[in-house]
């Protein structure tokens, strides 16, 4: 993308007006959508995304500034840009960069952009048909396949220059049940960071679109959800949910060092119920949250963040573990070159607990059971989220009742943290897009199944 | 290489390629945004961007491509890439690339006073605005985040059947959060808005705006559940109609996604309620004089005293509906494909007060905020659960405020339950917005 030597200039420049601090981040993306609506492909797109963000640190201030022209003039523009920001000052600084080598964990067997029209054309209609066959109410299926590959390159002025490339493939599938008067739906959308092998190793494209039909027809027939206080048991994979809304991002530095977190302070008390044991690992192999290393060139880890109830840790990026005084923990993220990095979570779960699935549901009483949750936001300051439920069963004395749908949850992070009174032992995890400060990143979200003893259920 | 000549050589290769017809769709951003926290600068942000978007017609199918590089490679890649991408297109829908309309709307939103203002008048700004939201009420201690931002684009619409439009805009905007506290208790508020003029960026209003927010928020208590009237502020009543704009799309009912298929001409919602997109009002952040196939813009009445006149329609779902285009092909960055959106909807406001509709209500709820719209509401179904906050309405009046509760409905009942319409249409920051509006019956949850 750039030479080590012309890294260097640009660096210098960036530093000359007095920052303490340059990073350059250069990305090259190729990726490629396609969809299909009533069983025909309705559309397909090929885009190429290009470009570079210089970020300066004058102490604790943040300078970004990025740009699609990636020639070395173009970026002593805008190495020169950010510079003045901080002011006119005019001191030459030395860098020296010694190149890295990332060691890459996650093995990618075929590109996702060297997949055949026609290969990505029979998944796609195979998971159409799946949907369709599975029930006559199901009268509109959506398909779509994503791909992805990225190459960075990151070099500050501390001397890092590494690259990295990351590979993504995902799948999505909505299908609609409908009686005349009324449509529910049901989705599913797997992916992982690898190639079309997806599609082979983990994921089969038919059975994941029988479940999504299964939700919608499940649905169609289902009762509203009763509003009210109620003990909510929420299952294992995209449950987790939960946890990423409800505490995730409170423990992200970029809520915790300016003090916009519930949790800021914590670091050593029990904010959760003595179950509960959560992880934030970006090290697992081909995970659709996982990187090699971050968005500053920071090696990724495996984080424990709550560790029987107690706060361990916080996600933090640079930026901000100055503000803290804290050293980093890869955590820093960023959707593409056009945001600047900050602290965000990568693959997040709530760790296998000891509790018998069977026997938590039996034991509920009466309450709501969440076998499928839809997505969910929180306000990291209050603490305050809600999330939706896409399939919801009522318990009734510890008994699987009947369907119930259109719930959603609400509550107070820190509140629920300490309610959870039951964690399974079979712990999965589910891929997710999380929106935040620095654009949208891939994260797995994760959990065995859990029980809150009381959480406000919205319903009609 | 310089972007005409880009243009010209795509075309001509195109040609060479065999593709009927082609089109670029050139953006080209700027934008500007600091944060400030404690008068320091937490954030700076600089970014000049382009990208031009590539579709063209091979044996009557639409191949896309999209490159931010323009250079002989990326020549090459999106010649390759559309024509890769038009041979899997599977459906018969008849494609346009569009000659272009006889005339388009005059239009002057691009403010030359904003790009006057310096980087550091915008610091001074973000300062102040801070310094207003900590400074009205001694329970506001703390801004969550306060920023100025500004920015322009640019659109050229160019094809090879002679379509050449472009339109440019402006604005400076402000965002503010501010956190409450009292009896360990944290509350926030917030004020956003977008201006095309930076003399209607009233920085002292919009803290207060915030602050209020928050520091009536305080002491709050979860409702009864049960029905209730409700009011949804004009902010929570835009966004619950940006959520589910796509039901009145042609293209979501042709497929099927929405309940309006087939509804033209009937009564869908109240004799209270009308809809129009006017993608003409300046005043909308969603004003175009030509929509995302070059065809020109026009106000469009979608909704009249409750009977639904027209679904919105793009050359293509227009053919297969045997009707004109409304003007409404959506094309929301130049990667998109073509497809159907409104461009400024807006709830057509009416004579009555805020208050006067706290009045009508008399007793019931006041929803100020809710949370959780990309996931709690489903544009296929018209179902939504979600997360809010607002204030209790007993005997005319506004008084105790209320958190952690849900509101739930449907969309198309709630059309036909809107009681009344406030006077208040304030776009913001949206470009879809309504006034207050005032619903007959919906679902609350709390305690």
């Amino acid at each position: 993308m750039i030479s080590k030597s012309a890294a260097e200039r640009v660096l210098a420049e960036a530093v000359r007006s007095g920052g303490d601090f340059a990073e350059l981040f250069m990305e090259d993306t190729r990726s490629s959508s396609l969809n299909l609506v009533d069983g025909a492909i309705d559309s397909a797109t090929t885009g190429r995304t290009h470009g570079a963000g210089i970020r300066i640190y004058h102490g604790l201030e943040g300078i970004y500034v990025h740009t699609n022209d990636t020639s070395e003039a173009g970026l002593m523009k805008a190495a020169r840009q950010a510079a003045s920001a901080i002011g006119d000052a005019n001191a030459a600084r030395d860098i020296r960069l010694t190149g890295s080598i990332v060691r890459n964990i996650h093995a990618i067997e075929r590109l996702p952009m060297d997949v055949s029209g026609a290969e990505k054309s029979r998944l796609v209609h195979a998971a159409y048909q799946a949907a369709k066959d599975y029930d006559s109410a199901i009268r509109q299926v959506r398909v779509s396949l994503m791909g992805k590959e990225t190459d960075v390159l990151i070099a500050n002025t501390e001397g890092l220059f590494t690259g990295d490339r990351r590979v993504y493939t995902r799948f999505s599938v909505v299908a609609m049940a409908s009686n005349g008067q009324e449509n529910q739906t049901g989705s599913q959308a797997p992916g992982a960071m690898m190639g079309y092998e997806l599609f082979r190793d983990r994921v089969d494209v038919e059975a994941r679109a029988r479940r999504a039909a299964e939700t919608a027809v499940t649905m169609l027939k289902a009762d509203k959800c009763p509003g009210g206080y109620m003990p909510v048991i929420i299952d294992n994979g995209f449950g987790g949910v939960i946890f990423h809304e409800a505490c995730g991002h409170s423990l992200e530095a970029t809520q915790v060092a300016l003090g916009n977190s519930e949790f800021c302070g914590k670091l050593g008390q029990q904010i959760a119920s003595p179950i509960v044991t959560a992880v934030d690992d970006g090290t697992i192999a081909n995970e659709w949250g996982s990187l090699n290393i971050d968005d500053e060139g920071t090696p990724t880890n495996r984080l424990v963040l709550i560790e029987n109830g107690i706060l361990k840790n916080y996600m933090i990026d640079r930026l901000n573990g100055r503000r803290m005084k804290m050293a980093v923990t890869g955590s820093a993220r960023r959707q593409d070159y056009t945001f600047a990095p900050t602290s965000r979570m990568r693959n997040t779960f709530i760790a296998a607990g000891s509790d018998d699935e069977a026997e938590i549901i039996a034991t509920a009483g009466d309450a709501l059971y969440a076998r499928q949750m839809g997505g969910g936001s929180v306000n990291p300051a209050t603490g305050e989220f809600n999330f939706a439920v896409m399939e919801g069963y009522l318990i009734k004395g510890g008994k699987i009742d009947r369907p119930v749908r259109g719930a959603t949850l609400v509550g107070k992070g820190s509140e629920i943290l300490m309610k959870i009174d039951r964690v399974g032992k079979d712990m999965k995890m589910a891929q997710g897009m999380c929106g935040s400060r620095s654009g949208s990143v891939p994260v797995n979200v994760g959990q065995p199944m859990i029980r809150v003893t009381g959480i406000t259920v919205g319903g009609r | 290489m310089e972007v005409n000549e880009f243009i010209k050589k795509l075309f001509d290769r195109a040609a060479k390629a065999g593709f009927e017809a082609s089109e670029a769709d050139y953006a080209g951003s700027e934008e500007f945004s600091v944060s400030v926290k404690n008068g320091e600068i937490v954030d700076y942000s600089v970014s000049a961007g382009m990208g031009l978007g590539f579709r063209a017609l091979s044996k009557g199918k639409m191949g896309y491509a999209s490159t931010q590089v323009l250079d002989e490679d990326a020549l090459d890649l999106l010649i390759s890439g559309a024509a890769e991408n038009a041979a899997l297109i599977e459906n018969d829908d008849e494609e346009f690339i569009f000659v272009g309309s006889k005339s388009y709307p005059e239009m002057d939103v691009y403010n030359g006073e904003i790009d006057r203002i310096t980087a550091a008048e915008k610091i001074d700004m973000a300062r102040r605005l801070e310094k207003a939201c900590v400074s009205l009420d001694p329970r506001v201690t703390q801004c969550e985040a306060v920023e100025i931002m500004s920015g322009s684009s640019a659109r050229r619409l160019v094809n090879s059947r002679g379509l050449d439009v472009s339109f440019r805009e402006n604005y400076i905007g402000l965002y503010a959060g501010v956190l409450a506290q009292e009896n360990g208790e944290v509350t926030s508020g917030s004020a956003i808005r977008l201006a095309r003029d930076p003399k209607k960026l009233d920085i002292e209003a919009e803290a207060a705006k915030a602050v209020k927010e928050a520091v009536d928020g305080l002491n709050a208590d979860k409702a009864i559940s049960g029905e209730y009237k409700v009011i949804l502020r004009n902010d929570v009543a835009g966004s619950i109609l940006r959520t589910f704009a796509s039901v009145f799309s042609a293209e979501a009912a042709q497929k099927g996604f929405s309940l309006l298929k087939g509804r033209e001409g009937e009564i869908i919602g109240s004799p209270a309620l009308s809809i129009v997109d006017d993608p003409l009002n300046p005043a909308s952040p969603g004003a175009t004089p030509f929509d995302g196939e070059g065809v020109a813009t026009r106000r469009l009445d979608i909704v009249s005293a409750g009977r639904l006149n027209t679904l919105l329609h793009n050359l293509k779902t227009a053919k297969k509906q045997g009707v004109e285009t409304t003007g409404s092909a959506s094309k929301p960055s130049y990667t998109s494909p073509v497809g159907v959106a409104a461009h400024s909807m807006h709830v057509v406001p009416s004579g009555l007060s805020p208050e006067q509709l706290v009045e009508m209500a008399a007793d019931g709820v006041l929803i100020t905020d809710v949370q959780g719209l990309h996931s709690g509401a489903n544009q296929i179904s018209g179902d939504f659960s979600l997360g809010a906050r607002g204030f209790l309405i007993e005997g005319g009046k506004v008084t105790r405020p209320v958190s952690q509760i849900t509101v739930a409905g449907n969309f198309f009942e709630l059309l036909k339950n809107v009681t009344a319409v406030a006077d208040n249409l304030d776009f913001a920051f949206s470009s879809v917005a309504s006034p207050d509006l005032l619903i007959g019956k919906l679902a609350v949850a709390g305690k």
